[in-house]
Formats: structure tokens, C-alpha cells, sequence
């Protein structure tokens, strides 16, 4: 297990930025999420020895990296941190294999092609063995660059958005690959990225950055359907957060009742119960999967949410549909292809929305 | 039209060849530091490196007689250790040319030098290699081409060094007169055809490797 706590200032003047982290990463993927200049990969450069901390504390399992207290800095050369660079930073000048054996010390030349090419078998890229890093494909590159992390026998793995230059069947590939290589490794991966899909698909946990700081941390599809913050609501793409006031409260019945606005208007809906003073403001999230949609008035359903509203347009984005609705606020609401088709959506018709008390979250601010 | 006295020309070549050998092992160690080190007194070095390039080949020579010559610790140093002085010697010619072709040496490959992806670097780092091996194995195989070019440069310039050459290694034939030195000589006592000769051969010689270096150089972009 990797424990790290890091302070560091990096930059001058108006671009200074503080990081300040202390977190623990596992066996298997621990996700480190958040926007670009989030602190995400000062983190992993510490955690590899390429960047001094001001001041913290790193250690895996037993053996300290860095200890600004013990004046103890362990050099990138003797950490043995397996490091995928966001740009691969593949050696320009070497083949494939060569890249591959680069990292193998102490081997003799028979045994480190014997495991380069048990590497290069692995990770489906025994074609490009002779080639050079500008004759292979990006998907390719992406392979021998997580080879190569492998090939120094690593204690941790530190993958700093491999995915995010590829196409989605790459992807989806490079991601089984992956789950291979954490089931039979079992290694520590903290695998830094700013999708929502990849962290949910691959997460076993997720580590929320921003501004150089951890604003939270769990299981990924927990933080993402229940994020403590509004920071985390809009980094993790909850698409919809209003603010609003208390206008009523029923201990009881187990709600309140808030009126929500936004620049389109307003509109009234139950939240969970909470003790708190009627006019109080709150700031609240509705996952947009969250929300049901129909053409027709809803009867008989035990959902407290119940809106009418005109559907303002239909948005295609890969894998999903977003469709916007004004209903007093603007809404927006996961659909399938199949859905929009089947209900023959279209712009300006009116529709109904449904969701329950307990899908809005209440976020601190 | 008497017999042509090649020697200057040979001469030449051995000091411009000893010249870049030294002058890359110095211009690349001096690169590598400008590029890669950030310490006090950067900006002021980078400078002093460049001073050969404007400053008159006297004033170079001037220096480098005060440095090598017999009153200097470097120069009784090199006379302890190889029996004689450095100045008036064409071992003298080789640091004066070396000399001058240093600022050549040091912009192009530190230019070569910045190009190279710190990222790579950091990778060899992470993967187990000292600076050196980093240096050796990944940042000089890289910038590969720009270190050409410098050598190529550094050798032009070499071969056809005067002025502080003159002033260094004197001009005394058959032991430390250059090519150039010797293109003087032969114009001031009126063998011109002696002079065209050389000048014909250094001129090609030069075209020939400024060619060579604009091929490799924009090849890399």
C-alpha cells in the first residue's frame, strides 16, 4: 500500500499553486480524478521522484520514498514506480522491444528478451517489436508505454491519462488489458483521468482533486452519484445543480419542500428531511440518469417529483442522450437513442419528468 | 609555379579534427548544463561563452595566451605533464580553434539539448538510470542530429581559424602554420597562385559541410 502525504509549491507569482494531498492507494485501481490543473500529475511525479516534495511523507508498504522530516529522498532510479506518461514519452530512437528491455536491469540480454517478448505477447503488440514509436499506431504506443512501465518489475503503477488520446474501441480494448494485468499483478495503480466513464469502469476507488487539494474519496460510483460537494457535483458531471430555499419542512413525512432557481425560473420539489431552519438556502444535485421522462402525465407513482415541462432540444453525446427540459428550471435528462425513437421526441412538445426525493443530493458548499 | 607546400593544409585538418573533439566534449558539457541546470550566474555564463563569437580573434587570442602561457597555472600544468609549453605549438592552434569554435558548439546543441522532452528523461529516470546513463542513453541518442551539426560546425570553424591562432601557436611553417595562416603568408610574398589553391580548398571544404549541416537540420524539423 502506498501512503502518501505531499506539500509542494509549484510556480511563481500569480501562477503559484499549492499542493497539498494526503491519501492511501490500495491493491488494484485507485482513480485520481479531477480537472486539468487539479494538482493530479504533481501528485504522480512526487510519488515517482521526479518532483521534491516542500514538505510530506511517501512510503510503500514498508520502505519510506520520501521523508522531508528524515531528510530521506529516495532517487526516481531506486523507487521502482512503473510511470505512463500523458504524452508516453516513449523512447524516440529505440524499437518497441528496445524500449521494453530498457528498464530491465540486471538481466542478462537472453532473459530480457525472453521477457520483453512475453511483455509484448501480453499486451498484443508482438508486431511492433522492431518498430519505432513513430511507426506504430496510438493505440500501439499506448501498449508498449504500459509495457514498458511493467518491464522494471514495479511496486506501484502510476498511469497518468493513458486514454485519453485513443478511439473508444482502442479504449475498451487497453481497459480489458488493464483488469487483466490488475487481477494478476495486484500491484497499487493510481490512474489519474477526467472521465467519468473510464473512473467508473476501472475504479475500485476515487480520489476527487481540486485546486491541489482532495475534496473527496470512496467508491466511485458512490462519490459520483452522491457527491459531498459542489465542486465534486460539476467535476464528476452532475448535470443538474440549483440553488433553492426551505419553504416548508415535514419531520414526519420525511421531506422538504424547497423552491429551486436558476436564470430560466423557478420550481418547487421535495428533498430528503433535514433539520434545518425554514428560508434556509441549499445548494442540490439531481443526477440527470436520475431522472424519468414521459409523454404522458404520470399517475400513481410513488416518486414525490412530479413535473410538467417542454422539452427545449435533444443533444447526442456518444454513448448517451441529453435532452433538455424547461420546467420552471432547465432540466437536463438521460435517454437511450432508443428511447428518443421510441417516443418519437421532438423539440417544444410538452412532456412529463419524474424523480424521486432521494435522487437530489444535498451538496455543502 | 613551384612545388605547392601542402603540410599547412594537413596541419589543418589534424588541429581542426583534435579541435572538435575537444570542443564537443567542453561545448556539450557546457550545453547541457545552460539547458538543463537552473543555478546562479546562468544567463552570465551562457555570456561568456558567446564572447568568442563577437569578440576580435586578437582579443580571444590575447586571453588565451594569458590563460595557457607560462605565468598561468594551466599552462605550468601542461608543461609538468607533457614536457613543454602549449603556447607557440599547433597543440596550441587545437585549444585556440577549439576556442573559437565554441559559442558554434554550445548554442547549436544546447538548442538540440532543450528540444529533447523532459518527459523522456524522466521516464529513464523512473526506469532505473543515473543522469549519466540518462545523459548517455536517452538525451544525446535523441539530440542526435543537433550534435552533428555541431561537430560539423565546429570543425569548419576550426579549420579556418587565424586570429587567434596567430596569436596562440605564432605562425612558424612547417610547425603551426594553418591553412589559413598560410593563405596570408603566401598572398603577402606574392605567391598568389599558392593562395588561390587554399582558398579554393578551404571554400569548398566550407560549402561542402555548412550544406551538409543545413540538410541534417532541416531534416530534424
Amino acid at each position: 500500500m502506498l501512503r502518501a502525504k505531499i506539500t509542494k509549491s509549484v510556480g511563481q507569482g500569480v501562477e503559484e499553486f499549492m499542493l497539498d494531498v494526503e491519501f492511501e492507494v490500495r491493491q488494484g485501481f485507485t482513480i485520481l480524478f479531477g480537472a486539468s490543473g487539479s494538482g493530479k500529475s504533481t501528485t504522480l511525479r512526487a510519488i515517482a521522484g521526479i518532483l521534491t516534495p516542500d514538505a510530506g511523507r511517501i512510503t510503500i508498504d514498508e520502505e519510506i520514498f520520501f521523508d522531508a522530516e528524515r531528510d530521506i529522498n529516495v532517487p526516481a532510479r531506486q523507487r521502482r514506480v512503473g510511470y505512463v506518461f500523458q504524452n508516453l514519452a516513449l523512447f524516440p530512437h529505440l524499437s518497441a522491444r528496445e524500449n521494453i528491455e530498457f528498464g530491465m536491469t540486471g538481466l542478462s540480454k537472453a532473459d530480457k528478451q525472453q521477457r520483453a517478448t512475453a511483455i509484448l505477447t501480453a499486451l498484443h503488440i508482438a508486431h511492433t517489436a522492431s518498430r519505432k514509436p513513430k511507426e506504430i499506431s496510438g493505440g500501439e504506443a499506448q501498449r508498449v508505454a504500459l509495457a514498458r512501465a511493467l518491464s522494471c518489475a514495479p511496486k506501484i503503477l502510476l498511469l497518468d491519462e493513458p486514454l485519453s488520446a485513443i478511439d473508444e474501441a482502442t479504449k475498451a480494448g487497453i481497459i480489458h488489458d488493464l483488469k487483466l494485468i490488475n487481477r494478476d499483478l495486484r500491484l497499487p495503480i493510481l490512474y489519474v483521468t477526467h472521465s467519468r466513464d473510464e473512473a467508473i469502469t476501472l475504479g475500485e476507488r476515487v480520489i476527487v482533486m481540486e485546486g491541489g487539494r482532495v475534496v473527496d474519496d470512496g467508491e466511485p460510483l458512490e462519490v459520483f452519484r452522491t457527491p459531498v460537494s459542489h465542486s465534486v457535483a460539476r467535476l464528476t458531471g452532475v448535470e443538474n445543480i440549483f440553488t433553492g430555499v426551505v419553504l416548508a419542512s415535514n419531520a414526519v413525512g420525511g421531506i422538504l419542500k424547497l423552491e429551486v432557481q436558476d436564470e430560466n425560473g423557478a420550481c418547487r420539489i421535495d428533498i430528503p428531511y433535514a433539520d434545518v431552519a425554514l428560508q434556509t438556502r441549499l445548494t442540490l444535485a439531481v443526477p440527470a440518469n436520475d431522472i424519468l421522462l414521459a409523454t404522458q402525465p404520470f399517475q400513481a407513482v410513488s416518486a414525490r417529483n412530479l413535473l410538467r415541462g417542454q422539452l427545449l432540444s435533444i443533444e447526442d453525446h456518444g454513448n448517451r442522450t441529453v435532452a433538455q427540459v424547461k420546467s420552471g428550471v432547465l432540466w437536463r435528462v438521460n435517454l437511450t437513442r432508443q428511447a428518443v425513437e421510441e417516443l418519437r421526441l421532438s423539440p417544444m412538445q410538452e412532456v412529463w419528468l419524474a424523480f424521486k426525493t432521494h435522487s437530489c443530493y444535498r451538496l455543502d458548499e | 609555379m613551384g612545388q605547392i607546400d601542402w603540410s599547412p593544409l594537413f596541419l589543418s585538418l589534424r588541429v581542426a579534427v583534435l579541435a572538435t573533439a575537444l570542443v564537443l566534449v567542453l561545448g556539450v558539457g557546457l550545453a547541457w548544463l545552460l539547458a538543463r541546470r537552473k543555478f546562479f550566474g546562468r544567463e552570465f555564463l551562457d555570456a561568456v561563452v558567446t564572447l568568442p563569437l563577437v569578440l576580435p580573434p586578437t582579443v580571444l587570442g590575447y586571453y588565451l595566451l594569458i590563460l595557457l602561457g607560462r605565468h598561468s597555472a594551466l599552462g605550468r600544468m601542461y608543461e609538468a605533464l607533457t614536457g613543454h609549453s602549449l603556447v607557440f605549438t599547433w597543440q596550441g592552434a587545437v585549444v585556440a580553434a577549439a576556442m573559437g569554435a565554441l559559442p558554434l558548439v554550445v548554442k547549436t546543441s544546447r538548442a538540440a539539448l532543450t528540444a529533447v522532452d523532459s518527459d523522456i528523461e524522466n521516464v529513464a529516470r523512473t526506469l532505473g538510470q543515473t543522469e549519466w546513463g540518462v545523459f548517455w542513453r536517452v538525451t544525446l541518442p535523441v539530440a542526435r542530429r543537433g550534435m552533428i551539426a555541431a561537430a560539423i560546425l565546429a570543425f569548419a570553424r576550426s579549420l579556418g581559424d587565424f586570429g587567434a591562432t596567430l596569436m596562440v601557436a605564432g605562425n612558424i611553417p612547417g610547425r603551426t602554420q594553418t591553412a589559413a595562416l598560410a593563405i596570408y603568408d603566401a598572398t603577402q610574398a606574392g605567391r598568389d597562385n599558392d593562395a588561390l589553391v587554399l582558398v579554393l580548398i578551404l571554400s569548398a571544404a566550407a560549402l561542402l559541410l555548412m550544406y551538409a549541416t543545413n540538410k541534417l537540420v532541416n531534416r530534424e524539423s
